[in-house]
């Protein structure tokens, strides 16, 4: 099964690099060449670009939400973001409108797709370091998507 | 009556608010935006290798990292006393050009697009950029992906590096291109030429020939009399990549042509108490006020604004465009929002064209890339246009190339005057007593905004995937009337 995992942020924005430290952390652990481990600070279509030619594919992300405490991980399928696939974005377009544009158009997209998002404090402030609470989230990511990949 | 505060230091949440406060009688009283800025980049750069803030820059956007690389290393060029070679020039504005493609044309399919092909009381389902292939055809849409696919895959190329370019040193460039990638990118280019011109045929079919959406492009609502920039070459001619920086007044006169060095003679900003954003503006007319005119300093800086501050596109099939655009609006210049819409397509049309002129050029294979630096650095500014903007990056650095200070205007930056009368004078407009407020009533307000397609990718892609926009409306009592929001 090709799988992909992929870490999406942006390194310099302090918790919105919690994905690619995740990545990054999960590469450096993984030897399997089935599995490829990339990083990206792309979005919307060109995470649908990221994603195509993969059976299998994780997504690690950092996320926002309402009432979400910092540091606190979600594990979502696609069937989970599937209600918010109709908003569009001001530049790009959501993942779960991604994926269904690809299909639209007949693309080799992946069956499988979870996603690993950590819920952020800070992603306004310039920093190569994430906040304490996100910090110590990442490593028990690591450890989720690990297991997920041997699941 | 209850009172509402809007309160810049309340925890910016990573989505923009546009409050609209209503009077006893239903008419729109005031009208505030937020949108979150990044902060602290000055304190983040300082001690830092400017010869790095091409890389660094870079990470600030994930959707225009190009714009900031290509900044970053016209200032180093600056900082470093030194010449770039011809060849090197024309590679960057070769890779510049690719980018111009891709971004333009992402903004117009999943942006602009919707609220023109399927229009503005569409449902929120359809009205994003399945609905539009939907209604185009899956060989457009397929176009669209391609498109971006093939201009990315000359992004990576001459740049290094997918999405990251790692390829401006000051001086030059740090690879040269062989025969068979200029080959493959001439291909690319000719295909994205046929593309753009389909574009701009969707555009004239979908929104031109439809009487609705014309009166809309023209109607007061939509206009605004600001001053216009953007960078010319030495022919006045439209050039996103180097040259100076030209403003033209709303009676079509220029104003002032000013070279990257001396910005800030040019350009001051103004502080409000109620947001964090800043406000740039026309030193030399000064502030005030949010008002349009020729006496007031506001100024925008997009895609129509560049067209009204040049004398022309320096393309033949993008110069027929501009001319069929002016002479459609009525003259230069036209200082309808919407059209800025259009001015996209015609400069996606241009950068396509110039993609293929570059890659045609003699020296495009050279491998004279690079003049190596011999003075001290102290001070350099750099400036490019952005697909939001012109974008100025200026860094002030010590004899060993170490950040001392730096200063950033973002292309978005420019426009928050602007963007926050446009949003302000179409409330205003719509939103009468009587008239009942509506989910279309509310999308057409952002209209008003999404030409100049603000940059706020850096707060926004968090999942799952958040509309970072709020429109929050209350009555004269204070309380909540209506509120769209999308993802959130």
């Amino acid at each position: 099964m090709k799988t992909l995992v992929l870490g999406i942020g942006n390194p310099i924005l302090s918790d919105d690099g919690a994905g690619i430290k995740v990545a990054h952390e999960a590469g450096g652990k993984l030897n399997d060449p089935q599995v490829t481990v990339a990083e990206t600070s792309a979005a919307g279509l060109s995470l649908l670009d990221s994603i195509v030619g993969y059976d299998k594919v994780i997504i690690i992300d950092a996320i926002q939400t309402e009432k979400g405490r910092a540091g606190q991980i979600y594990r979502m399928g696609i069937e989970d973001f599937s209600l918010t696939k109709h908003f569009s974005s001001p530049h790009q377009i959501n993942l779960a409108t991604a994926l269904e544009l690809g299909k639209m158009l007949n693309l080799a997209m992946p069956q499988e797709i979870t996603v690993f998002a950590v819920e952020a404090k800070d992603i306004t402030s310039f920093s190569e370091k994430c906040t304490p609470e996100v910090e110590q989230a990442i490593p028990e990511v690591v450890k989720m998507v690990l297991q997920e990949l041997d699941a | 009556m209850k009172r509402i505060t809007i309160d810049p230091i309340t925890r910016l949440e990573g989505h923009g608010k546009i409050t609209i406060f209503l009077n006893e009688d239903g008419s729109v009283a005031n009208t505030y935006l937020q949108i979150p800025e990044l902060r602290g980049f000055e304190k983040f750069s300082e001690g830092r290798i400017a010869e790095d803030m091409p890389q660094i820059t870079q990470r600030i956007c994930g959707v225009c990292p190009e714009a900031h690389h290509m900044a970053a290393t016209k200032a180093l060029d600056d900082l470093f006393h030194v010449e770039p070679t011809s060849t090197a020039k024309k590679l960057r504005e070769l890779l510049y050009s690719a980018f111009y493609v891709t971004d333009h044309t992402t903004h117009f399919y999943i942006l602009a697009g919707p609220d023109f092909v399927m229009g503005p009381d569409a449902a929120p389902a359809e009205r994003n950029i399945l609905g539009v292939i939907a209604k185009v055809g899956l060989e457009l849409g397929g176009a669209v992906i391609n498109t971006r696919k093939q201009n990315h895959w000359i992004i990576q190329t001459v740049g290094g590096r997918p999405i990251h370019p790692c390829f401006g040193l000051p001086g030059g460039v740090s690879r040269a291109i062989n025969e068979e990638e200029r080959a493959k990118i001439e291909e690319i280019a000719k295909g994205s030429i046929e593309f753009a011109k389909l574009t701009l045929k969707v555009f004239d079919d979908v929104v031109l020939k439809n009487k609705t959406y014309l009166d809309m492009i023209l109607s007061d609502t939509f206009t605004q009399k600001s001053y216009n920039m953007g960078l010319v070459d030495k022919n006045n001619k439209v050039n996103f990549y180097d040259g100076k920086v030209r403003v033209v007044g709303p009676d079509g006169k220029e104003f002032c042509k000013y070279a990257p060095r001396e910005y800030l003679e040019h350009i001051a900003e103004r502080v409000e108490p109620w947001t964090y954003l800043k406000f740039p503006y026309l030193k030399k007319v000064g502030w005030k006020g949010f008002v349009d005119g020729k006496d007031s300093g506001v100024y925008r800086a997009t895609p129509l604004s560049r067209l009204n501050a040049a004398d022309g596109m320096a393309t033949p099939l993008a110069q027929e465009e501009y001319e069929r655009m002016y002479s459609t609006l009525g003259g230069k210049p036209a200082n309808y929002t919407l059209a800025t819409h259009w001015a996209r397509l015609i400069e996606l049309l241009y950068a396509a064209e110039r993609l293929l002129e570059l890659s045609r050029d003699p020296e495009i294979t050279s491998p004279n890339i690079r003049n190596i630096p011999t003075a001290t650095p102290d001070e350099g500014v750099g400036i490019v246009e952005a697909p939001r903007g012109t974008l100025t990056h200026h860094y002030i650095t010590d004899g060993k190339g170490v950040i001392k200070k730096c200063n950033l205007i973002v292309g978005t930056t420019n426009n928050h005057a602007p963007l926050f009368m446009s949003i302000k004078k179409a409330a205003k407009d719509l939103i009468k007593p009587g008239v009942k407020i509506t989910e279309g009533l509310l999308n057409r307000i952002e209209m008003a905004w999404r030409p100049y397609d603000p940059c706020m990718s850096c707060a926004t892609h968090a999942l799952p995937g958040q509309l970072p926009l709020e429109v929050t409306i209350y009555d004269a009592q204070g309380n909540e009337v209506k509120k769209l929001s999308q993802g959130i």
